[in-house]
């Protein structure tokens, strides 16, 4: 069962903006949690919100460490 | 009258000296002002001094009668301006030119302010104080031009202050006289240099606290000029705070004190520290707010069930199938009962519509030839074969009514 759109693992650098995986997160949960889904549907649903939720992961750890990097804490002498 | 001159009929030195002395003598009495230069009393009965204009880089030589320069009440110092009651005066002797002075009054301290009014009255007219030419100083100069007398306290205050604010600060100093009448020339000159060199970015003029005379040359109508004329903007720090100088008046901004005016001209490098890293933290806890609330939101979004306990999606089918197929086998089972039980009946019936009980109980049936049961002996014909049916089998018969009855 592949993902609708192929996306690439979130491994490497996904090709997804963060607002953008945002969004489609939340539309696939709205969508799950609607219901009225075949069991396929549903289940390519699943594995697509958790790419999705991988891709946001990847782009908030991203901002984490570019942060952390970017300089020390200030209050640091 | 003389013949004019000519190459071949030249004047003797003595007729050309007469003239001058004529012409010269033309103008007649006159009111100098000015201030005292050199002033030398050696010359006896006559005292030589001489006199320079309060505002342009000229002077005159005055010759006067020692009792003239030393009238009760006058003072006559270097450096005090004085009205002059002189006739011009040319020694044909060496052809040398002065104004014979016969009344040296000194300009007296409210005399002094007024004349400072009259000329600040004027500039003021020609707009050089207005407002609008004030320019904004440069926030963190990389060099100040300094116009200050050398050593002066007002020197160190200006350089140790700025360097102390902002290390980095270069100073550019012209160092000059800063009292008497050569004072103003001398701070012009710094100060248009300072102006001329493009690294200059603000030029301050910083002098010591001192009397209305001291500080006469920063009231002086040509530095007032040089300074309106400046390209660079210019910061005076002239006197103490209770005195004002025209040049505070046409300065872009006016110092308190020498110490003042580096505090004008340099940041203080702590204070920018404290607000460039104010800056930095408030920017850096904006993005961290922003990361932790994006952070928050894709923890609740992971923590939906429909993403977190997926299973319960299978589960759920799962059980709907359990519970389909629990339906279906208690259907079938329900099913295969009922046809079990209908079966059982419809045997129990058979077995009782079976004759083979009956049989058993020594019953016999008697079927005709195509099978039909004989209920009643007048169906049957004599000798007609029939077929006797016991619980052990069958008996081929024929009928035989011997007695003749139907």
């Amino acid at each position: 069962m592949s993902t609708p759109d192929g996306a690439p693992t979130a491994a490497t650098a996904p090709t997804q903006g963060y607002e953008q995986a945002r969004e489609e997160l939340a539309d696939v949960v709205r969508r799950l949690e609607g219901g009225g889904l075949t069991l396929e549907e549903s289940l390519a649903l699943w594995e697509r919100g958790e790419e999705l939720a991988g891709v946001c992961q990847h782009w908030l750890d991203e901002a984490r460490e570019r942060l952390a990097a970017a300089a020390p804490d200030p209050s640091a002498p | 009258m003389t013949a004019p001159s000519s190459p071949d009929q030249p004047w003797p030195v003595r007729t050309v000296a007469r003239k001058v002395a004529d012409w010269i003598g033309r103008l007649g009495e006159v009111w100098v002002e000015g201030q005292v230069a050199q002033l030398s009393r050696r010359g006896g009965a006559t005292v030589f001094l001489t006199l320079r204009d309060t505002a342009a880089d000229l002077s005159v030589p005055v010759t006067c009668h020692r009792d003239v320069a030393d009238r009760p009440g006058l003072a006559l110092t270097e450096g005090a301006r004085v009205l002059v009651r002189a006739r011009p005066d040319y020694y044909v002797a060496r052809g040398s030119f002065s104004l014979r002075a016969t009344e040296i009054r000194a300009v007296g301290l409210g005399e002094l302010l007024a004349r400072i009014e009259r000329i600040r009255a004027l500039l003021a007219a020609e707009g050089l104080f207005a407002s609008h030419r004030k320019r904004p100083l440069p926030f963190a100069p990389a060099v100040v031009g300094l116009v200050t007398g050398r050593d002066s306290a007002a020197e160190r205050d200006v350089l140790v202050t700025a360097a102390r604010r902002w290390p980095a600060v270069r100073f550019a100093v012209e160092h000059c006289v800063v009292q008497g009448p050569s004072a103003a020339a001398g701070v012009i000159e710094g100060l248009q240099r300072l102006d001329r060199d493009p690294a200059v970015e603000v030029i301050v003029i910083a002098r010591g606290g001192g009397s209305v005379e001291d500080l006469l040359p920063f009231s002086d109508e040509g530095l007032v000029r040089a300074i309106a004329a400046c390209r660079t903007p210019v910061v005076t720090a002239v006197g103490h705070e209770t005195d004002t100088t025209l040049v505070d008046h046409v300065a872009d901004v006016r110092a308190a004190t020498p110490t003042d005016a580096a505090h004008r001209v340099v940041p203080e490098i702590g204070e920018q520290r404290r607000l460039v890293d104010g800056l930095r933290a408030r920017a850096r806890s904006l993005v961290t707010g922003r990361l932790e609330q994006q952070e928050r939101w894709l923890e609740s979004i992971r923590s939906r069930p429909v993403l977190a306990d997926p299973q319960r999606l299978l589960a759920g089918r799962a059980e709907d199938v359990a519970a389909l197929r629990q339906r279906a086998t208690r259907t079938v089972t329900h099913r295969v009962d009922v046809a079990g039980r209908d079966l059982e009946h419809a045997r129990a019936r058979v077995a009782a519509l079976s004759p083979a009980a009956t049989l058993d109980r020594g019953y016999a049936l008697v079927q005709r030839a195509d099978g039909a049961l004989v209920r009643d002996p007048a169906e049957v014909a004599d000798g007609e074969a029939l077929v006797v049916r016991v619980a052990g089998g069958r008996l081929p018969v024929r009928v035989d009514r011997q007695d003749g009855t139907p």
